[in-house]
């Protein structure tokens, strides 16, 4: 296997009295997509939260490529190379693709002092970023995003992970409320990010999206990690919920699951 | 490519205004053509200029999620604080003139504060900061006018207000304040980085916190320029006038809001346009203008403001709702 790309180590988090994670580590390596599974309150979301500085852990530490660092806010996170994309939170809707892309590193054109966007070269990396996670439509780069469909607008968030080199990509849940379609094409960008050089974490209730996309699978219950090595080529899925429910053969019978939420 | 002109054209949000302009001038001249006179349009464009100053700075503002109340007071308090300092002797003219503009550029800092770091709501906190210093205005000066003195041949006099004649047309200079204003602030707000900042901080300032955009620092810089073109355009208003009454200003932070709103800024940010605005102005003081001259009586203004007000919003929401559509 590569190297360690990402590695969080017994982390814990507490909201008030719920232990949301009671030290669940996890390891992603250089490209690969992670499939993050578990029941409704098992943890994932906290989990990528804590690595994404959405929300600060109580306790443990997260290593980068072998060096501990802290992340603090969402824009620690960016910069230590990992993008987390929410459906929608992450883009301006009122803005164009384009420039949703550069936002907050937008490219300057002539003297520093006028402070001008070179829209052209931004327009010109939107169209070919586009083409590369896999939208065939002609979309203009000024379109604003207000008037894409889910599908494009993961991609557009896709895109400019891609483009700004992060190193890991986390999904939670893209998939949500996407046709069919429009998840194949989800699916299809995060495989393509993979095949540039990037690592995701993917994380979707609907098992069979993740079958079809992840190179690894890791279950979480209860605000533990269960599960770190299940590989979907030799697993069935059918084995991978019994996992998930805590019904897999080396738990004894009639401890009670994860409780629905 | 000519017939996918026309539909884009109409989509824009300043087209709803354009049109209204268009027909208000067509209205007004068909009725009484002296609406089209050099003396007419003369007059109108020298108090529109001064209140316009404060509607640009404000559309920038607005842009960002934020509102400023407090624009009219500081309009009415600058000029004062500047006369008083220059009649008690304590400074020259032009070194009044620095002053105000500093502490209005401090009011807003005060308030961008508040907003960014207190997170209070920008309509509690100026609605604040209108008391404050309207209050200041009226109690330093006991709630008389100013002793103005009249400043011809001052080269501050000349540079913000002078006079000149353009054929039959008596224009101020601050007429190019005004148009270097609307130019610097249009091409900021959609050529500049900054501008990209603006729209994302008014659109999704979460999403351009996390961007690393400085959305608190963006907001609190457009709070200070808001005050500090409020300050300006009392200053010119006062200098042209010869007045300096504390209460001057009063209502303008309204007529000023609505000015931008009409022209297709988004009260709730994230979409904004200096063109629209510089409609809106057009818009109410001709409209304020020519109802007059058509004889319908002045006190009736309001209700057109109201519907004017009412109409364009309708027009700009529908706009937005099949953009939205076509999602
Ligand atoms: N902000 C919060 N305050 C209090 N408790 C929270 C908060 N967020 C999550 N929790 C609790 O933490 C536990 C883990 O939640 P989390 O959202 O990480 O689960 P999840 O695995 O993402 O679930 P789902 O599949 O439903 O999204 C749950 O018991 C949840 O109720
Ligand atoms: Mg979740």
């Amino acid at each position: 296997m590569a190297q360690p790309l990402v590695e969080m180590r017994d982390i814990k988090k507490a909201y008030g009295k719920v232990r949301a994670l009671e030290g669940a580590d996890l390891t992603v390596y250089e490209n690969e997509i992670v499939g993050l599974l578990g029941d409704n309150g098992a943890g994932k979301s906290t989990l990528i939260k804590v690595l994404s500085g959405a929300v600060p852990a109580t306790s443990g530490d997260i290593y980068i490529r072998g060096e501990k660092v802290s992340i603090k806010s969402t824009a620690d996170a960016i910069a230590h190379g990992i993008e987390t994309i929410y459906q929608d939170s992450a883009l301006v809707t009122q803005l164009s693709i384009a420039r949703n892309l550069f936002l907050g590193r937008e490219p300057v054109k002539g003297a520093r002092f006028f402070d001008r966007m070179d829209q052209e070269a931004m327009n010109a990396v939107a169209r070919d970023l586009m083409a590369r996670v896999g939208i065939t439509k002609d979309i203009p780069p000024t379109t604003p995003i207000s008037s894409l469909s889910g599908g494009e607008r993961q991609a557009v968030a896709i895109a400019r992970a891609m483009h700004f080199e992060s190193d890991l990509i986390i999904l939670d849940e893209p998939t949500n409320n996407l046709g069919v379609a429009e998840t194949q094409g989800v699916l299809r960008f995060v495989r393509n990010a993979r095949d540039s050089g990037h690592s995701c974490i993917f994380i979707a209730h609907n098992i069979h999206h993740v079958f079809q996309v992840v190179d690894r699978i890791v279950v979480m219950r209860l605000g533990k990690i269960v599960a770190d090595d299940i590989d979907p080529k030799t697993t069935s899925v059918e084995a991978v919920e019994r996992v998930i429910t805590g019904l897999e053969e080396d738990t004894p019978p009639g401890i009670p699951v994860a409780a629905d939420a | 490519m000519i017939p996918s002109i026309v539909p884009r054209l109409i989509a824009k949000p300043e087209f709803g205004p354009f049109v209204l302009f268009i027909g208000m001038l067509a209205v007004f001249y068909s009725i009484n053509p002296a609406f089209l006179s050099p003396l007419n349009i003369s007059n109108t464009l020298t108090f529109m200029v001064e209140i316009g100053l404060i509607a640009l700075a404000m559309t920038l503002l607005m842009t960002s999620g934020e509102f400023d109340l407090s624009v009219g007071a500081v309009f009415g308090f600058a000029p004062v604080l500047m006369w008083t300092l220059f009649n008690s002797g304590v400074t020259s003219l032009e070194v009044g003139f620095v002053i105000a503009l500093l502490t209005a550029a401090l009011i807003g800092a005060t308030s961008g504060w508040f907003v960014t770091r207190l997170k209070i709501p920008s309509f509690l906190v100026t609605l604040g900061m209108l008391l404050v210093v309207r209050g200041t205005a009226l109690y330093v000066t006991s709630g008389f006018p100013q002793r103005t003195w009249s400043p011809d041949g001052r080269l501050l006099a000349d540079i913000l207000v002078g006079d000149f004649y353009i054929g039959p047309f008596r224009l101020y200079m601050s007429l190019f304040w005004f148009i270097a204003a609307v130019l610097i602030l249009h091409y900021v707000l959609t050529q500049s980085r900054v501008g990209n900042w603006i729209q994302a901080a008014g659109g999704n300032p979460q999403a351009a916190i996390a961007r690393g955009v400085n959305v608190a620092r963006t907001k609190m810089g457009l709070f200070i320029l808001s005050a500090v073109m409020a300050a300006f355009a009392g200053i010119i208003s006062s200098i042209r006038t010869l007045a300096a009454n504390p209460n001057s200003g009063t209502g303008y932070e309204l007529e000023v809001i609505a000015m931008v709103v009409i022209g297709g800024t988004a009260l709730t940010g994230g979409r904004g346009t200096i063109i629209g605005t510089v409609l809106g102005i057009l818009i109410l003081r001709v409209m304020r203008n020519g109802i007059i001259l058509i004889g319908v009586p002045g006190l009736a203004y309001n209700i057109f403001i109201g519907a004017i007000i009412l109409g364009m919003m309708a027009l700009h929401s529908g706009l937005e709702r099949r953009h939205q559509g076509g999602s």
